[in-house]
């Protein structure tokens, strides 16, 4: 049983108050969650008392830095379930991860005319850069459509795939909808022999994931939605597929030999990890993993489950408002409007009585754009968030429709 | 209720966000251009007429955005029709300030202006965006 009073202990930011008056209800977990003091105590740590430059001196700060750093690695390994550590390549951000999937796999792999598949409501981090692969190397970016629930439209996404498909690179857990993409869209590229990256920003930091039986063969995510610090991603990548694709960026720690003619770079993951890394972050990164398994995945993702059910419940007892693509699939994030009013009115009125939501395109304008949409605003959950709050939530947004009416 | 969202949302605003003022195309007109809000996906398209001597005679827009945006926007397009296009770059700058939260030195506005009511986004920083975007339409659309 997760014990929410005792957790929001570990949040010092649940204190502040909004405005000088208003207790905090971060409501924006989506967007980037909250640290527990463990996470700012131990990086505070690591520079007073460990820090030096990783895998470059053999003097005791390099061992235990080094240490640390990788450490963290397994810790990611572990979190995820991959068979290897080798598997496991630190990033700046999981905008990066997949910048690094698409520049290195396409240089390897993409010719005029091959195809890639998306889905309308991936995030523009799962969208540009493909657009830049595109313009490089003249293949085609295919979009699967998504249905009025949030789901992608499986026979429309089976009828994309064909001998010209090189890769799929979907989210996992919608941050527009909350829907976690089903189990048989990926088995269907499995089957289909189709590489598939899935965008684990959200379900990562909501569901227990498991690399192997998801049968993923790349899953990126971000530090900064796991309670971990900013400037830390994560990218996953099968082994066999990731040793055969060419290095992203060049630079110190990915060498194996340089002489003047050239260079030969070294083995996974330091290949793909050019330059000193975040590694301050990265160890950030394992002790919001470690805070995370204390209080056990499976558990926290039932009671941020529960809270997304009796948060949809309220909101569907409101005939003020539209549900973005009403479901029973949704977790953690629960996207909607205000009929009449604009998200940006709704965000800055339960602004000033404490409760931070999000309001605008989420970084998905293909879909506002399918949708009709200019902009939602969205509500999302995250371990120290209680039922109270969604009732102080519900009852701030009868008191702006009643604000805005007039 | 708050202040802040009652200095924010004044009456005025509220009534030119719901029923914007000089809401449509500008026929004919010589000058036009689109804003955009990317944080939100927000946007207009303005057009404008000026005239030899340098007034705008005529000044429209359409577009969706939130009350913020459309009402100023609507107030934009009063205070303009029938300016000289160097007082309305003039009021652009006291307009610039009043939303960033500062009303010193200000040369043209005062508070008797309708748009001296967008006072109050001086509170919400995110929002200043909302608020000058039809007014970069109308910096933009007089370089074209």
């Amino acid at each position: 049983m997760i014990d929410v009073q005792k957790i929001r202990d570990d949040f010092p930011i649940l204190n502040k108050k909004i405005l000088n008056k208003k207790n905090l209800i971060y409501l924006d977990t989506a967007a980037s969650a909250q640290k527990p003091q463990v996470v700012t105590d131990e990086i505070n740590s690591f520079y007073s008392n460990n820090y030096a430059n990783v895998s470059r001196g053999v003097h005791t700060l390099s061992v235990e830095s080094t240490f640390k750093y990788e450490d963290a690695r397994k810790r990611v390994q572990k979190f995820i379930n991959a068979e290897s550590e080798r598997e496991i390549i630190f990033t700046k951000s999981a905008t990066e991860s997949i910048n690094l999937i698409a520049n290195t796999f396409a240089e390897k792999h993409i010719n005029e005319g091959d195809e890639i598949i998306l889905s309308v409501m991936e995030h523009h981090s799962n969208i540009i850069p493909w657009f830049l692969i595109r313009d490089k190397y003249k293949c085609k970016i295919l979009f699967a459509n998504i249905d009025n629930d949030g789901n992608i439209n499986e026979e429309h996404f089976e009828s994309l795939i064909n001998e010209k498909t090189k890769l799929v690179s979907i989210t996992h857990l919608s941050n527009v909808f909350g829907t976690i993409t089903n189990q048989k869209i990926i088995n269907l590229c499995n089957n289909a022999g189709i590489p598939i990256l899935l965008d684990g920003c959200q379900s990562a930091a909501h569901i227990p994931i498991d690399v192997k039986a998801l049968g993923c063969d790349f899953y990126v995510f971000s530090g900064h939605k796991l309670y971990g610090p900013t400037g830390i991603g994560v990218l996953f990548g099968k082994e066999k597929l990731i040793e055969k694709l060419p290095p992203y960026q060049g630079g110190g720690g990915m060498i194996a030999d340089v002489s003047t003619e050239g260079a030969t770079y070294t083995d996974l993951p330091a290949k793909f990890e050019a330059g000193t890394p975040p590694l301050v972050q990265a160890y950030g990164l394992g002790v919001a993993i470690d805070y995370v398994n204390k209080l056990e995945m499976s558990k926290i993702s039932e009671y941020e489950l529960e809270l997304t059910k009796y948060a949809l419940n309220k909101m569907q007892e409101l005939d003020f408002i539209d549900i973005h693509g009403e479901n029973n699939n949704k977790h953690s994030i629960i996207s909607f409007n205000l009929k009449k009013i604009h998200s940006h009115e709704v965000s800055s009125y339960l602004d000033v009585e404490g409760i931070a939501i999000r309001a605008g395109h989420h970084c998905c304008q293909p879909l506002m754009k399918q949708m009709k949409l200019n902009a939602t605003a969205r509500v999302s959950f995250g371990i120290y968030n209680t039922i109270e709050e969604i009732d102080a939530f519900i009852s701030a947004l009868k008191n702006c429709r009643d604000f805005f009416k007039k | 209720m708050n202040d802040l969202i009652k200095e924010l949302y004044q009456e005025i605003i509220l009534d030119h966000g719901q029923d914007p003022r000089n809401f449509g195309e500008c026929n004919p007109h010589n000058k036009s251009a689109d804003g955009h809000n990317p944080l939100c996906g927000d946007n207009l398209k303005l057009t404008f007429f000026v005239n030899q001597d340098d007034i705008i005679e005529d000044i429209k827009f359409t577009g969706e955005g939130c009350a913020i945006s459309l009402a100023s926007a609507s107030l934009m397009t009063e205070k303009l029709k029938g300016l000289e296009i160097s007082v309305a770059e003039e009021i652009f700058r006291d307009f610039a300030k009043l939303v960033s939260g500062s009303n010193d030195d200000l040369k043209i506005l005062n508070e008797e202006d309708s748009l001296y009511a967008l006072k109050g986004v001086g509170g919400f920083p995110m929002r200043v965006k909302c608020a000058t975007m039809a007014w970069h339409a109308f910096k933009e659309a007089l370089k074209n």
